[in-house]
C-alpha cells in the first residue's frame, strides 16, 4: 500500500532554500580534497627543488673549485728543501667564472708556516684531515659565508718531507644565483601544473556532476503523474542511480495502481450490500404501506434491513482495519511484544459473535508467555481476520460444524498458531489464490475479499510463514509461524 | 704627478710649485654644504675638466682632490679603513682596486649607469671601469737611432744593434713603487714569457732607468734624456705626443695591453650618496665625450664615428685588455710578488735596498 507521510513533504521553501545552503557540497569536497592533494605534492616537489638545487649549484662550482684547487696543488713543489708556489693564472681564470665571487686561499706548510695567500685565513675542516683528500665545507670568513676547499698533502724528496695545507675559498654568490634560478624555474613549473591539475579538477568535478543534473532536470521538466522511466543516456556512474529512479517509479506505479484498483473494488463493495440494503428498505416500506402488511412480515423486512447493516458495518470495519494496518506496518517499528495476548483478545472478541452463528469458539493454549517481534494490533486483525474467516465458512455446508479451534504452540524456534475448523475446506487449486486481494472463493458467502490478503500483507510483514492445510477429516487449517524473539542478553 | 705642471700652471698658477700635488685640490663653491673627497692615482691634468663640470652641475658640492700614487693608495684605505678620507678611490692599478674589493674594503653601488655598463667593466657593483687606454712605448724620434720599433722584438733588435746608444737612455716603471708598473710587468711576463725575460735581461743590461711616474719618463723622453719609454699610460703618452712633434707614441704591434681605470667607493666613506652621484657621471655620455673629444682619457664607450680620433684605440695588433676579474689576484699573490720583484731586481742588477 502506499504511504502518505505530510511531515516531511510539506517544507516550506524557506526551509528547502536553509537546507541547501547546509547540505554538503560534493563538487567542494572534490575540490578541496583536490586542492590538499595537490598543495601538499606541490609542497613537498618545492621543498625537494629547493634542496636539489642548491646540491646541484654546490656540485658544479665544487668543480670550479676542485679544479682550481688542484691547478695551485699543481705548481706546489720542494725547491732547496723549501716549499714554493707559483700560482698559476689559469687557476684563478677558473675560478673568475663565478664572475662576482670573492677568492680567498691560503698555501701553509705544517713545518715551514705560512707561505702565500690571506695569513689570517685559519680555517679548519669540519672532518679529521686525510691526506690528498679534498674537502669541502661552508665556513664564515671576512663577513661572507664562504665555500672552502682544503687540501693536505705530503710533499717529499730523498732529503726532506712536508706537509703542505692548500685551502682555497670562494664567496657564495653565483651558487645561490644558480639555485634560485633553477628554483624559480621548477617552482614555476609546479606552480602552473598544480594549476592546470586544479583547473582540471574544477572543470572535471562540473561534468562529473553534468549527469546528476540532466537526471534533475528530466525529473523536474516530467508532466504530472509521468511514472514512466528516465529515458535519457547517462555515463555508467550513474546508471545505477537511473536504474534506481526508474525502479522506485515502477513501484510507484504499481502502488498506485494497487491503489486504484482497490479504490474501486472497495467501493464495488460497498455498492453491493447498499443496493441490497436499499432494495431491502424499498421491500419493507412497500410491505407496510399494502394492506397485506402483516406485522410478521414487517419485522421479517427490519430483521433483514439490521442484519445487511451489520454486514455492510462488517465491511467497513475491515476496511479501516486494513487501512489501519497497512499504515502501522508502515510507520511502527516491530518490538517484542507477546503473542498470546492479542490472540486472545480477538478469541475473546470473536466469542460472542461465534456463538451468534452457532460456532463454538475455543483456544487451547497452555503457554504461559510467548515473545516475539511484532507489533499487537497488527497481530490482533490478522487473528480476527482469520477466526472470522474459519467462523463464517464453518457455519455453512451441509452439516454444520460448530467448532473453530484456535492453537498455539511452542517449537524450538518459533510459536506456531493454528486457526482450525471443519468447514467444507477449500480446494487445493484455490489455495494458492486465497491470498489474492479481492479473490473470493465463494460468491454465496459475505466478504470483502480483503480479509486473507491483509493476513498476508501482515505474515509477510513481521517474517512470518503461513500455509493453508486441511483438517481431518475435512475442513481447513490456517498454520501461521512466528519466530520467537531471541533475547539478547548481553545488551541488557 | 708631481710633474705635471706644464699642464697646469695655466688653471692653478696660483698655487705653489710642487706643493699643490701632494696637497688637496678644491673645486667649486666653497661655501656648498657638501664635500666630495677623491683619492686618486690620476693627474689632475687628465680629470680636471671633469671635476669641473661636475661641480658645474652640481653646484652643493665641493670637490677636494688628493693625487696618490697607486702602491700609496692602496695602503691608504687599508690604513683608513676604520675611518676613511676618501669618498671615492680611483685608479690605475686595477690588480690593487680589486684585491681592496675583494677583501672587503669597498662598498656596493648600483644606478641605471652602472647597470649598463658591461659586465667585464665592473666586478661585484663594487668597482667600476670609466676608461680604458692603451698601453704604449712612447719614442724621442729625433733621438732614436734607427728605424722606430713597431713591437717588443724589433725594440729587442734595436736594443742590441745600439747598445751604445740605447744604454741608459731606456725608461720604465719602477715595479716596486708604482702598483700599476708592477701590474703592466706582471701583464706582459703573463702575456709572453720569454719575450718578457728577454726584454727585461736587455733591460738589465743596458741599465734601464726606473721611475715611479708615468709623466717623470714622458718628460726624459721629450727632453732626450730618454729614447724610449717602455709601458706608458696611453692617455698621458698621447697628451704629449699631440703637442710634442718630437714624441711618437707606439701601440706595440705583437700585443697591446689595454688598461682600465677604476674607482671604488671605501666601505664607510663620508657622503658615499656624492660619490655615486660622481660615480654616475664618469659612467654618463657627457663625461664620456669630454674624455674623448678633449683628449683626456680613453673613454670605454667611444664615439666610433670619428675615424681618425687618437682617443679611439686601433692597435695594429691584437690586444691584451687586462681583465677586470679574480685572475688579477694572482698577480698580487704574496709569493708570486715577492718572487717577480726579486727576479726584476735581479736582472735589473738592483738591490733591493735601492
Amino acid at each position: 500500500m502506499w504511504q502518505k507521510s505530510l511531515d516531511h513533504q510539506n517544507l516550506s521553501e524557506e526551509e528547502e532554500k536553509r537546507a541547501l545552503a547546509n547540505a554538503p557540497s560534493l563538487r567542494f569536497r572534490f575540490i578541496l580534497a583536490g586542492v590538499l592533494v595537490i598543495g601538499i605534492i606541490a609542497g613537498l616537489a618545492i621543498n625537494l627543488i629547493f634542496d636539489y638545487s642548491q646540491k646541484l649549484a654546490d656540485l658544479s662550482y665544487d668543480r670550479l673549485l676542485r679544479s682550481a684547487l688542484l691547478q695551485i696543488d699543481e705548481n706546489v713543489s720542494l725547491i732547496r728543501n723549501e716549499v714554493s708556489i707559483d700560482i698559476p693564472w689559469s687557476a684563478f681564470a677558473t675560478l673568475a667564472q663565478a664572475d662576482e665571487d670573492r677568492v680567498f686561499y691560503k698555501v701553509e706548510s705544517l713545518e715551514q708556516g705560512f707561505i702565500t695567500g690571506y695569513q689570517d685565513l685559519n680555517s679548519t675542516p669540519p672532518k679529521p684531515p686525510v691526506l690528498d683528500q679534498i674537502q669541502f665545507y661552508n665556513q664564515e670568513y671576512s663577513g661572507e659565508l664562504v665555500r672552502f676547499a682544503w687540501l693536505e698533502r705530503s710533499l717529499t724528496d730523498p732529503e726532506t718531507s712536508q706537509t703542505v695545507r692548500i685551502v682555497l675559498g670562494q664567496t657564495r654568490l653565483s651558487r645561490e644565483a644558480m639555485s634560485t634560478a633553477v628554483t624559480q624555474r621548477a617552482v614555476e613549473v609546479v606552480v602552473f601544473i598544480a594549476l592546470v591539475a586544479l583547473t582540471l579538477i574544477a572543470i572535471g568535478s562540473h561534468l562529473v556532476l553534468q549527469p546528476l543534473h540532466r537526471i534533475e532536470r528530466a525529473l523536474e521538466e516530467r508532466a504530472m503523474g509521468d511514472l514512466t522511466p528516465l529515458d535519457i543516456n547517462t555515463p555508467k556512474e550513474t546508471h545505477h542511480l537511473k536504474v534506481a529512479i526508474n525502479h522506485f517509479m515502477a513501484r510507484l506505479q504499481t502502488n498506485l495502481e494497487q491503489l486504484e484498483n482497490y479504490t474501486a473494488d472497495a467501493a464495488h463493495q460497498l455498492r453491493t450490500p447498499l443496493a441490497s440494503l436499499k432494495a431491502l428498505a424499498e421491500n419493507a416500506r412497500d410491505n407496510t404501506s399494502g394492506d397485506s402488511a402483516s406485522p410478521q412480515a414487517q419485522q421479517q423486512a427490519l430483521e433483514n434491513i439490521v442484519k445487511q447493516c451489520d454486514a455492510l458495518s462488517q465491511t467497513v470495519t475491515l476496511l479501516l482495519n486494513q487501512a489501519v494496518v497497512s499504515h502501522r506496518l508502515q510507520t511502527h517499528r516491530l518490538e517484542p511484544t507477546s503473542l498470546l495476548e492479542p490472540i486472545r483478545a480477538s478469541c475473546r472478541a470473536q466469542a460472542v459473535t461465534a456463538l451468534h452463528q452457532g460456532v463454538q469458539l475455543s483456544l487451547d493454549c497452555d503457554l504461559s508467555d510467548a515473545v516475539v517481534l511484532g507489533d499487537s494490533f497488527s497481530i490482533q486483525q490478522m487473528m480476527q481476520n482469520l477466526i472470522e474467516n474459519a467462523v463464517r465458512y464453518s457455519s455453512l455446508g451441509m452439516n454444520n460444524a460448530t467448532e473453530v479451534i484456535v492453537q498455539v504452540s511452542a517449537f524450538e524456534r518459533f510459536y506456531r498458531i493454528k486457526v482450525i475448523d471443519y468447514g467444507n475446506g477449500i480446494p487445493d487449486i484455490e489455495k494458492s489464490r486465497v491470498f489474492e486481494r479481492f479473490y473470493r472463493g465463494r460468491y454465496d458467502i459475505a466478504g470483502s475479499g480483503v480479509g486473507l490478503a491483509m493476513v498476508k500483507d501482515i505474515v509477510d510483514h513481521h517474517s512470518a510463514r503461513i500455509e493453508i492445510l486441511d483438517t481431518y477429516p475435512k475442513g481447513t487449517t490456517f498454520q501461521v509461524d512466528f519466530a520467537k524473539f531471541i533475547f539478547n542478553e548481553d545488551t541488557v | 704627478m708631481r710633474s705635471a705642471v706644464v699642464f697646469l700652471f695655466s688653471a692653478l698658477s696660483m698655487m705653489p710649485f710642487k706643493l699643490w700635488a701632494a696637497e688637496p685640490v678644491w673645486f667649486g663653491n666653497a661655501n656648498a654644504p657638501r664635500v666630495l673627497a677623491i683619492d686618486s692615482a690620476m693627474d689632475l691634468a687628465s680629470f680636471e675638466p671633469i671635476l669641473k663640470a661636475f661641480v658645474a652641475l652640481h653646484p652643493d658640492v665641493r670637490v677636494v682632490y688628493r693625487d696618490v700614487n697607486t702602491l700609496e693608495l692602496y695602503y691608504l684605505i687599508i690604513q683608513e679603513q676604520k675611518h676613511p678620507v676618501a669618498s671615492l678611490a680611483i685608479s690605475s692599478a686595477m690588480d690593487l682596486h680589486l684585491k681592496l674589493v675583494n677583501d672587503g674594503y669597498a662598498q656596493t653601488y648600483q644606478s641605471d649607469f652602472t647597470d649598463n655598463l658591461p659586465d667585464n667593466f665592473k666586478w661585484r657593483n663594487q668597482l667600476f671601469a670609466f676608461s680604458i687606454e692603451p698601453i704604449v712605448m712612447l719614442v724621442n724620434k729625433e733621438a732614436f737611432p734607427g728605424d722606430l720599433p713597431d713591437d717588443r722584438q724589433s725594440l729587442l733588435q734595436t736594443i742590441r744593434q745600439n747598445e751604445k746608444t740605447m744604454t741608459k737612455r731606456i725608461g720604465t716603471y719602477d715595479i716596486r713603487e708604482s702598483g700599476v708598473g708592477y701590474l703592466l710587468a706582471s701583464q706582459d711576463a703573463r702575456q709572453a714569457d720569454v719575450t718578457w725575460g728577454r726584454l727585461l735581461e736587455a733591460f738589465g743590461s743596458h741599465d734601464v732607468q726606473t721611475y715611479c711616474c708615468t709623466h717623470d719618463i714622458i718628460d726624459d723622453v721629450a727632453s732626450g734624456k730618454l729614447v724610449l719609454g717602455y709601458n706608458l699610460l696611453g692617455s698621458y703618452a698621447s697628451q704629449r705626443a699631440r703637442d710634442d712633434s718630437r714624441l711618437k707614441m707606439i701601440l706595440p704591434k705583437d700585443y697591446t695591453l689595454m688598461l682600465m681605470r677604476a674607482a671604488l667607493i671605501p666601505k664607510g666613506a663620508p657622503n658615499a650618496a656624492d660619490a655615486g652621484v660622481f660615480l654616475d657621471f664618469l659612467l654618463s655620455d657627457q663625461a664620456q665625450k669630454m674624455m674623448q673629444n678633449q683628449g683626456l682619457l680613453f673613454p670605454i664607450r667611444p664615439d666610433m664615428n670619428n675615424a681618425n680620433d687618437p682617443y679611439v684605440v686601433s692597435a695594429p695588433g691584437p690586444t691584451g685588455v687586462i681583465e677586470l676579474d679574480q685572475q688579477l689576484l694572482v698577480g698580487r699573490d704574496y709569493a708570486k710578488q715577492k718572487r717577480f720583484i726579486r727576479n726584476w731586481e735581479m736582472a735589473l742588477e738592483i738591490s733591493s735596498e735601492d
